[in-house]
């Protein structure tokens, strides 16, 4: 793994194990609600500063925390074209199937690729060290996975061209 | 990865029905229409009265104009056409109407067994001979006199009604042009990734003898002039420079096939890389999902181990038939432990031994007599 992409992770991994600390905690302003703070904001007491974490300026990492949730938000490199729409499709293709992963959100929030809501229930269901081992795995995993598809669209690429080349000889 | 096996020269369903005809060995009353790439139309008439001879006429989108006869076809194009099993088939003059050519077959002529499919896929290979004939004398002329003279004005080739290409000549060679449309703007990516491709492996050493390959996103300087329509794309623009060796003997023919099949060769990769795309992706959420169906895994051993009081629930989607069905297992359980243990004969023990005697309830209101 590269220097960068180590430290990057590493300081996600520190920032996400100060910030996963949730507790149940209802809805202050509606009666029998218990909702994700983070996601409604009605009481800014609840709500804790944002993280903004960048390895560049295409790559970053948005952990934004309340008393009974936590958001997590991730903008992955896209070098080129074709990481665009690799990346666009992939990410997509995750946040349609989002049931499976429990922690997806169906929809990233604005200005980024993919989006993970933890609330206290998770929090209480899965453990936590693991949940963020999870995380941070997603993320590695993410940016292998646009590596290694586009290499192979160029070499099928590359391969179809030789023959169709071949036709001429 | 795309073979030129799937374009097949024969069309299929031309073929099936032409064997089909051939196989049967009551004469059949048969009047068939078939319409191939929406612009593509068969007419296959064959009667019981005369059992010997099947029509098959044909219509199709001419590539270019240039010489014709009155069918709309070139001389050229009307002896390679008869040059398709010239025993069995024969042009019938004038064609049916509707139709540009009109063929009769004769069955009987047809030899038995292995032969026989032999021969009528090369019957059904009509239209790929039509059309590759009108490129083949375009591009026979490469190095002839007539070319020589400058005649670089493009030609408009329409293959497909969408899909128009350019052949340019020029002194010592043919250029082929095509604008390339996608309606997906992913489509246009992979394709542009495969053009790059082809221009890298096309200006290897190992492949010097293939015609050179050029991608740009803007038009060709040689098509200055066309009109807008055919000069806007999204794909940007593909360029073959076709020698005079690259359609020498029987070269021509792979090439004019080739060249004829360069929209639907890129189509198919396109739609074949992104399936291969998806499957990958496919694979790729098994594997993310089970880190976190691995660790619970763990969580529910780690559970057994310690025997604890504590309670952790498997990391699975709790979809809401799921929740209700454990509610309702949990309250059948809770409803066993309440009801009252029935003990066989206990009944008529109690009555004996412990009847409890009635008392009026002091609180309660009695009427009096």
């Amino acid at each position: 793994m590269a220097n960068t992409l180590r430290l990057y992770l590493t300081c996600i991994r520190n920032t996400l194990e100060a910030a996963m600390c949730l507790q149940n905690f209802p809805c202050q302003e509606v009666e029998r609600h218990n909702k994700p703070e983070v996601e409604l904001k009605t009481s800014t007491e609840l709500l804790l500063n944002p993280v903004l974490i960048c390895r560049n300026e295409a790559e970053k990492c948005l952990i934004e925390t309340s008393i009974n949730s936590l958001r997590i938000s991730l903008k992955v490199k896209q070098a080129d074209e074709l990481e665009n729409i690799l990346t666009k499709k992939f990410l997509r293709f995750l946040s349609m199937r989002a049931e499976a992963f429990q922690v997806l959100r169906r929809k990233p929030v604005q200005g980024y690729d993919i989006s993970f809501l933890i609330t206290n229930y998770h929090c209480e269901e899965m453990q936590k060290h693991k949940l963020i081992d999870f995380i941070v795995q997603f993320m590695e995993d993410i940016d292998k996975e646009i590596s290694e598809l586009k290499l192979s669209v160029n070499t099928r690429g590359r391969l179809v061209a030789t023959e169709f080349l071949k036709q001429f000889i | 990865m795309p073979g030129m096996a799937c374009f097949e020269r024969a069309s299929p369903a031309l073929k099936e029905i032409l064997l089909k005809l051939y196989r049967n060995e009551k004469p059949v009353e048969l009047d068939h229409h078939l319409h191939e790439f929406g612009s593509v139309e068969y007419h296959i008439q064959s009667s019981a009265s005369d059992p010997y001879h099947t029509y098959l006429s044909i219509s199709t989108p001419l590539l270019s104009h240039g010489v014709l006869h009155s069918n709309g076809f070139s001389g050229y194009t009307i002896e390679m056409v008869n040059g398709i099993c010239s025993d069995v088939v024969e042009i019938v003059e004038p064609a049916r109407e509707g139709y540009q050519l009109t063929l009769r077959l004769d069955f009987a002529k047809i030899p038995q067994g292995k032969e026989s499919v032999k021969m009528i896929t090369e019957i059904s290979t009509v239209q790929a001979v039509i059309l590759s004939s009108q490129l083949k004398e375009m591009l026979r002329t490469v190095s002839s006199q007539d070319a020589s003279q400058g005649m670089y004005k493009p030609i408009k080739l329409v293959y497909h009604p969408r899909e128009p290409f350019f052949v340019i000549k020029q002194p010592t060679k043919i250029t082929a042009v095509f604008p390339m449309r996608f309606k997906e703007n992913s489509d246009v990516i992979i394709a542009t990734a495969f053009f790059q491709e082809l221009m890298d492996v096309g200006s290897s050493k190992a492949w010097a003898k293939v015609p050179p390959c050029t991608w740009s996103a803007i038009p060709p300087p040689e098509l200055r002039g066309e009109h807008f329509e055919d000069l806007s794309t999204n794909g940007g623009f593909v360029s073959f420079d076709i020698s005079s060796h690259h359609v020498q003997g029987k070269k021509l023919d792979k090439t004019v096939w080739s060249l004829l099949n360069f929209y639907g060769f890129v189509k198919y990769h396109v739609k074949c890389t992104r399936g291969f795309i998806q499957r990958r992706m496919r694979k790729r959420l098994e594997s993310l999902v089970e880190v976190l169906q691995k660790a619970s895994i763990e969580e529910d051993q780690y559970v057994k181990k310690v025997q604890g009081g504590r309670c952790v629930k498997k990391l699975v989607g709790f979809s809401k038939s799921k929740i209700l069905r454990q509610r309702y297992d949990f309250t059948n359980k809770i409803k066993k432990l309440r009801s009252r243990i029935k003990i066989r004969g206990f009944s008529r023990f109690r009555r004996r031994w412990l009847k409890i005697p009635k008392f009026s309830s002091m609180t309660r209101y009695s009427k009096l007599d």
